[in-house]
């Protein structure tokens, strides 16, 4: 009943597939290894496939070679672009020396693009909320007074290497059990979020599938 | 000549196989059972008391003007999109009960093949889709761009048409939901989008993976809404599925997840056990008297 298939006949195929392979995937938990190899190659290539067709309708075509061709005078900035995806497909044919520098204008475009993000949309936006200066009083102070303290102990379970005293190491180690503790908690919420996927493969496999939960 | 003792070693191993799947085994059928018997557990709720993540959702929702242009950022993960599913319908139900125009656009390709299986099923129950607005490449790059003009050449229809009147780019809406995945995330929307359109309001749905890193971005008000864990979702679903004239199908039952999660408690407490007593047999005996 995720109500991705309709009741046509193409609707039935695809979920007497979809229910063919959740159940061949399932096979690996009985130790028939082959057929979850199986699935994994089908998955690959679909993926592949799908990627490749995917990048051909939605990118190169009405992207870069519709535009070349119907407007060559106004998209002179894709005439780099064509050449550097056509260096990409070449790349195992070309030298190194000509491949390095578009490698580099892609980690460089992609890490600035990260980085500039990180520091803009995170970093300072975090500080900025997390100071006291500037905003009305939450009226939770104890709250914000337990939050900064356990910042501060957990904070201090990363001090590896660094000289430390009594104090800092027992300080340290109460940072380290808070840590565990709240990846405790979050692994607690993890699981239930991993049940829901189970749970919702069996109800399809008895509410799509067999009809049994309908 | 055939060796006799063959059959009797594969046998031995078949069964040793089977041994140790049994625990999983006997997981789905328990699972299985308990999704039979799910619907008759009164006592049990997995939705989240706590109703305030809900109600800031509706409320953005709620507070949108008529007509309003809605963007559906849809970019989950085929693995994890079952637990926001029910969710996700329902917030674009809800859109679609205010009057929202709404347009759909991916960034991942995962996200692109669940939001056209998506659009498939709204408009074979009757409903408008929303305007396809296709697949953007380039990640992140893609999103900057998009800032700029997001409505591709060959989108057609009155959706598309008032997104171009109003620039075209992403500033054209009055909202974005994002349907989170781990590629793009709402992390990236914040960080590449809300940082250059700071007013334009950023609503959220995301799987569990994900909350640790995106509430930060709701206390600091850079997100104005979330749902980040099953527990909100299916409180969201129940409190807006009425009034949405929504059927996002089945959410997960209470009682399966009990079922599993006290199968998993068990495996921990059998795998503490078992290190216990192997940690007593190795400890030495004490000194034999002289």
């Amino acid at each position: 009943m995720n109500g991705f298939s309709g009741a046509d006949f193409g609707g039935t195929l695809a979920t007497w597939v979809a229910a063919i392979v959740t159940i061949a995937v399932w096979s690996y938990l009985a130790g028939w290894r082959r057929l979850f190899v199986v699935m994994q190659h089908l998955l690959a290539g679909l993926a592949t496939g799908y990627l490749v067709l995917l990048a051909i309708t939605d990118v190169l075509v009405p992207r870069l070679l519709v535009p070349l061709v119907e407007r060559p005078n106004e998209s002179a900035l894709l005439v780099p672009a064509l050449l550097l995806a056509g260096m990409l497909v070449g790349a195992s044919w070309l030298p190194r020396p000509a491949m390095a520098p578009v490698g580099a204008i892609l980690v460089g475009g992609i890490a600035a693009y990260a980085l500039g993000g990180a520091v803009v949309g995170t970093i300072l936006p975090q500080i900025a909320a997390a100071l006291p200066a500037g905003r009305v009083a939450s009226g939770d102070l104890a709250g914000e007074l337990i939050s900064l303290a356990i910042t501060t102990l957990v904070l201090l379970a990363f001090l590896h290497g660094a000289p430390r005293g009594r104090l800092t190491t027992r300080a340290a180690t109460v940072g380290r059990w808070l840590l565990v503790g709240g990846i405790g908690g979050w692994i607690g919420f993890l699981v239930v979020s991993r049940l829901s996927l189970l749970v919702d493969r069996i109800g399809f496999l008895l509410g799509d599938w067999l009809t049994v939960l309908r | 000549m055939t060796n006799s003792a063959e059959p009797a070693v594969l046998d031995t191993e078949r069964v040793a196989r089977l041994r140790r799947a049994a625990p999983a085994l006997l997981l789905l059928l328990l699972l299985a059972l308990a999704s039979l018997l799910s619907n008759g557990t009164g006592g049990l709720q997995l939705a989240s008391p706590d109703r305030s993540r809900v109600d800031q959702l509706r409320r953005a929702i709620g507070e949108l003007p008529n007509d309003a242009l809605v963007l559906i950022a849809f970019d989950a993960d085929l693995g994890t999109y079952p637990e926001i599913r029910a969710a996700t319908r329902v917030a674009i139900d809800d859109l679609a009960a205010h009057d929202a125009r709404l347009a759909i656009v991916s960034f991942t390709p995962d996200g692109r093949a669940i939001a056209a299986a998506e659009r498939d099923r709204i408009a074979r129950g009757a409903g408008e889709p929303p305007a396809d607005l296709g697949f953007v490449a380039g990640a992140e790059a893609g999103l900057v761009r998009s800032i700029a003009s997001v409505v591709p050449e060959s989108a057609q229809g009155p959706t598309a048409d008032a997104i171009r009147d109003a620039g075209g780019g992403i500033g054209a809406f009055a909202m974005v939901l994002v349907v989170s995945g781990s590629d793009i995330s709402a992390r990236s929307w914040v960080e590449q989008v809300g940082s250059r359109l700071p007013e334009l309001p950023l609503v959220a749905i995301a799987p569990t993976f994900l909350d640790p890193e995106l509430e930060p971005y709701l206390r600091s008000g850079q997100l104005t809404a979330l749902l980040a864990t099953l527990r909100d979702g299916v409180a969201y679903v129940e409190a807006a599925a009425g009034s949405a004239g929504s059927n996002p199908g089945p959410t997960p039952g209470p009682l399966p997840m009990l079922v599993g999660m006290l199968a998993a408690i068990a495996v921990l407490a059998e795998a503490a056990l078992r290190r216990f007593a192997r940690r007593r047999g190795r400890r030495p005996k004490g000194r034999a008297p002289a």
